[in-house]
């Protein structure tokens, strides 16, 4: 894991940044947010993506790509956190001032 | 908490560019990571000793081939792979090399080159051995044809570094190590080189021992060469020992009477017995030829050439071999010389007196039997006799002033008949001879020294 932060630190920060944007994005978006049943899906999909990850069933390439993308993802996923609490600090205090 | 659960169901438009960041990510990085993985994991495995290793990275799992020489070594090489950081998953393909029984190493040694083959216990003592051969054969030509193996004895780079130098003294053949067993065959390079092999085979380490040395000796030759053209006799080749030497080149002296003795001999150690009995006798035939040429080769004899006249022709191929001692071979290519054109008898008389210049019958001390080493004079007297048939000639013997000159009378009546007779043997009509003696009253030189003397015991050819 460690290896892999330093090989490709810039596609991870650029997975963060995303998510950042995004986050900040989300917090004033108007629109669908995902189904509390898609999220559950969502949410196990995503659990036996990690199980396969962690117990090193897909080989080769495959494997790898795997891990690359749940990383980056999580990375993206705590983006998202910190850019819409950042928003939503940011959007509370002014509210008041307005 | 509550908040982030709600926001998140607005993060999903942000993963469609992120499965194309991933995407990316996953297309450029892919084979610089496997490229990186292979090479740590190469470097990690520096240290290690193994054969046929093959490392292939697919993302981040390395297949590891190899042929290892022990199983600790074999963990330990599997270990340092699994350790490389960023290394997922190793498949282990490695096994160990194959166990030879016997475990056989020979080295052969041809013509061109030198082939070592068989198994050698590790990269390094193959090296070693390559190594050591190179620099031991100086030039000639070193084929690798050894494989690993594991279940080498003890010490086997020190017994086969010592065979290898064994190698270097045959001209031809094989030595083969099977366990601790040495087998040798072939032909020496030198003579002397069977048993300096044989001597240098009794310091194999510890354990090791000679199952079977059929290395021969090469062959002892001994070559005379006469050429009437530069008017010399070429010795090469071996004799036994610096008496041999000595003697057989005295003897060369006395047979070959107008030839210059060219003596390249060499003493060496494996001559055939009864080598002097053989040569010496050979070197008579060989100064009987207008030309030729003398091989001995260990117990076998060799002569070709042109003999001076039919008849000593059919003597030499008959009688030579009866003269070698038992076991020995003779092979007489023997054919006889153009006879050369007639001349008159006054180019006869000074052929004859040439002849008789440069060397003198001889014959046992007060006998007249006539010394074996007169042939090759009495052969070309013959010769002479034969381009003047119309010529009769009277053989003339003379003696030095000792003894009674009665006796001295006899004796040179006697020797000069006995001339005659090997005359007669030989061919020529007895009526164109005549034997005459004179004691000793028609000396050429003084009596009174040992040179004079024996100019003064003489046969003389007259021709009338």
């Amino acid at each position: 894991m460690a290896y892999l932060t330093t090989f490709f630190w810039g596609w991870l920060l650029g997975s963060l940044l995303l998510g950042l944007a995004m986050g900040w994005i989300s917090i004033v978006q108007h629109g669908e947010g995902v189904s509390k049943n898609w999220k559950r899906w969502l949410a196990a999909l995503a659990v036996v993506l990690v199980a396969a990850a962690l117990s090193r069933v897909v080989p080769g390439r495959f494997g790898y790509w795997l891990d690359l993308g749940l990383i980056m993802f999580a990375l993206y996923l705590c983006g998202c956190a910190v850019g819409s609490w950042l928003r939503d600090w940011v959007v509370s205090r002014s509210a008041p001032a307005a | 908490m509550h908040g982030l659960f709600r926001w998140s169901g607005k993060w999903w438009p942000g993963v469609i560019p992120f499965v194309i960041l991933w995407a990316l990510a996953a297309w450029t990085s892919t084979a610089p990571l496997e490229a990186d993985l292979a090479q740590r994991s190469t470097t990690a495995l520096k240290d290690t000793v193994l054969d046929k290793r093959r490392i292939a990275v697919a993302g981040r799992d390395v297949t590891f081939a190899a042929e290892a020489f022990s199983e600790e070594g074999r963990l330990s090489a599997v270990a340092s792979v699994d350790a490389v950081p960023g290394v997922r998953l190793v498949n282990d393909e490695t096994r160990l090399v194959p166990e030879a029984k016997p475990f056989v190493w020979s080295a052969e040694r041809d013509v061109v080159r030198v082939t070592l083959g068989g198994s050698s216990p590790l990269p390094s003592s193959k090296s070693k051995l390559m190594e050591a051969a190179r620099a031991m054969l100086g030039g000639v030509e070193v084929s690798d044809r050894m494989n690993l193996a594991r279940g080498a004895p003890q010490r086997f780079d020190n017994a086969a570094l010592l065979l290898l130098d064994q190698i270097a003294k045959l001209k031809d053949g094989k030595i083969t190590l099977s366990d601790n067993k040495v087998t040798l065959s072939g032909m020496a390079r030198e003579l002397g080189g069977r048993e300096a092999i044989a001597a240098a085979l009794k310091n194999l380490p510890e354990g090791y021992s000679v199952a079977a040395n059929d290395v021969k000796a090469p062959p002892y030759i001994f070559q005379a060469y006469k050429d009437p053209v530069a008017v010399t006799l070429t010795l090469t080749g071996y004799v036994p020992d610096n008496n041999a030497h000595a003697a057989l080149v005295a003897a060369a002296g006395r047979k070959f009477f107008s030839e210059k003795v060219v003596d390249n001999l060499k003493a060496s150690i494996g001559a055939p017995s009864g080598f002097a009995a053989a040569v010496v006798p050979a070197l008579g035939a060989l100064s009987r030829l207008s030309t030729g040429t003398l091989v001995v080769s260990d117990r076998e004899v060799k002569l070709s050439g042109d003999a001076l006249y039919e008849a000593a022709a059919t003597q030499i191929r008959a009688g030579l071999g009866k003269e070698f001692p038992q076991g020995w071979q003779f092979k007489p290519e023997i054919s006889v010389k153009p006879t050369a054109a007639p001349v008159d008898p006054t180019v006869c008389q000074q052929l004859f007196t040439d002849l008789l210049g440069k060397a003198r019958i001889r014959f046992e001390s007060g006998k007249a039997d006539i010394v074996a080493d007169s042939a090759g004079l009495l052969d070309r007297l013959i010769e002479t006799a034969l381009r003047c048939p119309n010529a009769n000639i009277e053989v003339v013997g003379h003696t030095d002033s000792d003894g009674e000159e009665p006796a001295n009378q006899a004796l040179s009546e006697k020797r000069a008949q006995a001339v005659t007779d090997y005359l007669v043997k030989a061919g020529l009509p007895a009526n164109r001879f005549t034997s005459v003696g004179y004691g000793s009253t028609q000396p050429i030189a003084g009596n009174d020294t040992d040179q004079g003397k024996a100019q003064n015991r003489r046969i003389d050819f007259v021709v009338r």
